[in-house]
């Protein structure tokens, strides 16, 4: 196949890896520890879409068309914006029931981050008991693809897609440098006993932190549901890959973990067709110990 | 009214491990009083028990007569108690501006960027280089934007952890003739500081802490000439202490 459609399939895997990995990176550095639950947030975002679109479609009476040129009816994006809402309300209910909990105790952060596995576990199985593992799909739409130029062929739902992760790490990147409550919750990433001091309260940047990566969880997973399918593992399986994405680019940093995501989406796309599919899994490891190796600070990170 | 007051405060990081073992301490209106103390002391942790950096374990605190034992350091920073870290005491990653804007974040939006301004009016220094990551500065241009993040909020009380630690000579005169000019304009001040004769000079008032309780309370300059104060402390080096 040719360089330019494996650069494309790259880039769209890694646009969704990347928006995962914004809430990983914002939640590492201003909560202070690896969430492994996060990969449960974008399937219960991906799940949530979906019931809620099922929910929509049946309110209306199920003979909606697609919006052309895509693949979805108008309930997709209704539905997705939604359970964006529900999964930022989820993050903020983990934290508040253990989370929080642990933090009030000061437990130490090897603690926090086995609970987090807890939590990770607790939350798939939770979905496999409410969905079954059987694939879902929110759409059965067949989709051709377009002709772009270098020989590049994607369908007008992966250009949407593309699209949309370009706006909503944009508003992210704005959010963060421009807005007070963006400043804050730098401040706290740096500092958090200095935060206090400075009259910033740090209970309210993490409810902030937690609705923003659980709202961006839920859209990278809903965007990997249409573009592939939904699966109880689907956000497990990704953890790896959002994990090399926000070190690589260097834990806090928005921009990092977006490029981050990229480059793990490119390389797993030319180690499927130079080496082999089995190989795509050891992308990300064989990245992680690079960058740690290399330098651990990452892409946009500041030396710790 | 009283600014801040404590009464038989026990504190410290451990609950069964007070490092303050009872203080009863007044600050009065205007004052500038001078905390002292061998290394080990309770210096550090007095204050930093003050601005609600570590836990109190009875007694009380109370700002202009209010009772706000317990509250957390943003809390007591909206009541109008300012305070300056000894270390880490900027945002390194963030410009100068940045750090004012998030000290100004407390106020009423229409008043921020008059108060912003004023800052950079008072602390020239910092004001040509505005734009400039603050992790840049000097160690006095550091501890300058420390205390202009602090006075920013207009606080009732300003209280500073040892700021001249670590400081050139020049630096150390600089701080301490900015902290005789805000106490002047009405702000009262409670400095922690290892350098003994330049605290005896700047601060009206000293009290010396010896294992976490307050064994003197005097004028500065009466202290400065006793021989025995003299013998405890004046020949310690500065070196690095008293925090836990």
């Amino acid at each position: 196949m040719m360089i330019p459609q494996i650069l494309l399939e790259g880039a769209l895997t890694g646009a969704l890896i990347g928006l995962g990995a914004i809430g990983l990176t914002l939640t590492y550095s201003i909560l202070r520890f690896a969430n492994f639950a996060h990969g449960e947030l974008l399937t219960w975002g991906a799940y949530l879409s979906l019931s809620v679109a099922g929910l929509i479609g049946a309110a209306t009476g199920a003979s909606l068309p697609p919006i052309d040129p895509f693949s979805f009816t108008w309930a997709l994006p209704v539905a997705g914006l939604i359970a964006m809402l529900l999964t930022a309300a989820l993050a903020l209910a983990v934290d508040a029931a253990l989370f929080g909990r642990l933090r009030g105790r000061g437990a130490s952060t090897i603690i926090v981050v086995m609970a987090s596995f807890g939590a990770s576990m607790a939350l798939r199985s939770g979905l496999e008991f409410l969905y079954t593992s059987k694939p879902a799909y929110y759409t059965t739409e067949l989709q051709i693809a377009m002709r772009l130029p270098a020989g590049m062929r994607a369908t007008p739902d992966q250009l949407l897609m593309l699209g949309l992760t370009a706006l909503v790490v944009l508003a992210v990147h704005l959010m963060l440098t421009r807005t007070g409550i963006g400043r804050a919750m730098r401040a706290v990433s740096e500092n958090p006993a200095l935060a206090g001091l400075t009259g910033i309260d740090t209970r309210k940047v993490i409810r902030v932190v937690w609705i923003l990566g659980g709202a961006l969880a839920c859209a990278a997973g809903t965007m990997s549901g249409l573009l592939v399918q939904i699966r109880p593992y689907m956000g497990f399986d990704l953890l790896l890959p959002l994990f090399a994405a926000a070190i690589l680019g260097g834990i806090g940093s928005v921009p990092g973990a977006m490029l981050g995501g990229l480059i793990v989406g490119i390389c797993e796309a030319f180690a499927v067709h130079l080496i082999g599919a089995e190989w795509r899994a050891a992308v990300g490891f064989v990245l992680i110990i690079l960058v740690l190796l290399a330098r651990p600070s990452g892409l946009f990170g500041r030396a710790a | 009214m009283t600014p801040l007051a404590t009464a038989a405060l026990v504190a410290g990081y451990e609950r069964d491990l007070p490092i303050i073992k009872g203080i009863d301490f007044t600050l009065a209106p205007g004052g500038f009083v001078a905390v002292l103390g061998p290394n080990g002391a309770g210096k550090s942790t007095f204050v930093k028990a003050i601005a609600g950096l570590v836990p109190v374990h009875s007694g009380a605190l109370s700002l202009r007569g209010a009772n706000v034992t317990g509250l957390a350091p943003h809390e007591l920073l909206r009541r109008g108690l300012a305070f300056v870290p000894q270390t880490e005491n900027i945002f390194a990653t963030m410009t100068i501006r940045e750090n004012l804007q998030l000290a100004a974040a407390v106020l009423p939006r229409p008043a921020r960027a008059g108060r912003i301004g004023a800052m950079l009016e008072m602390f020239p220094d910092l004001a040509h280089r505005s734009g400039a990551l603050a992790g840049g500065l000097s160690g006095g241009q550091r501890q300058m934007l420390a205390i202009a993040r602090a006075l920013l909020v207009k606080p009732q009380v300003l209280i500073l952890d040892e700021p001249s630690a670590g400081l050139s000579p020049k630096a150390v005169g600089q701080v301490f003739e900015t902290l005789v000019r805000i106490n002047a304009a009405g702000t009262p001040i409670l400095l922690v500081e290892q350098n003994v004769r330049a605290a005896l000079k700047v601060a009206a008032r000293a009290v010396i802490l010896v294992d976490g309780r307050l064994r003197h309370d005097a004028p500065a300059a009466e202290l400065a000439g006793d021989p025995e104060i003299g013998a405890l402390f004046l020949g310690a080096g500065h070196g690095e202490g008293a925090r836990a």
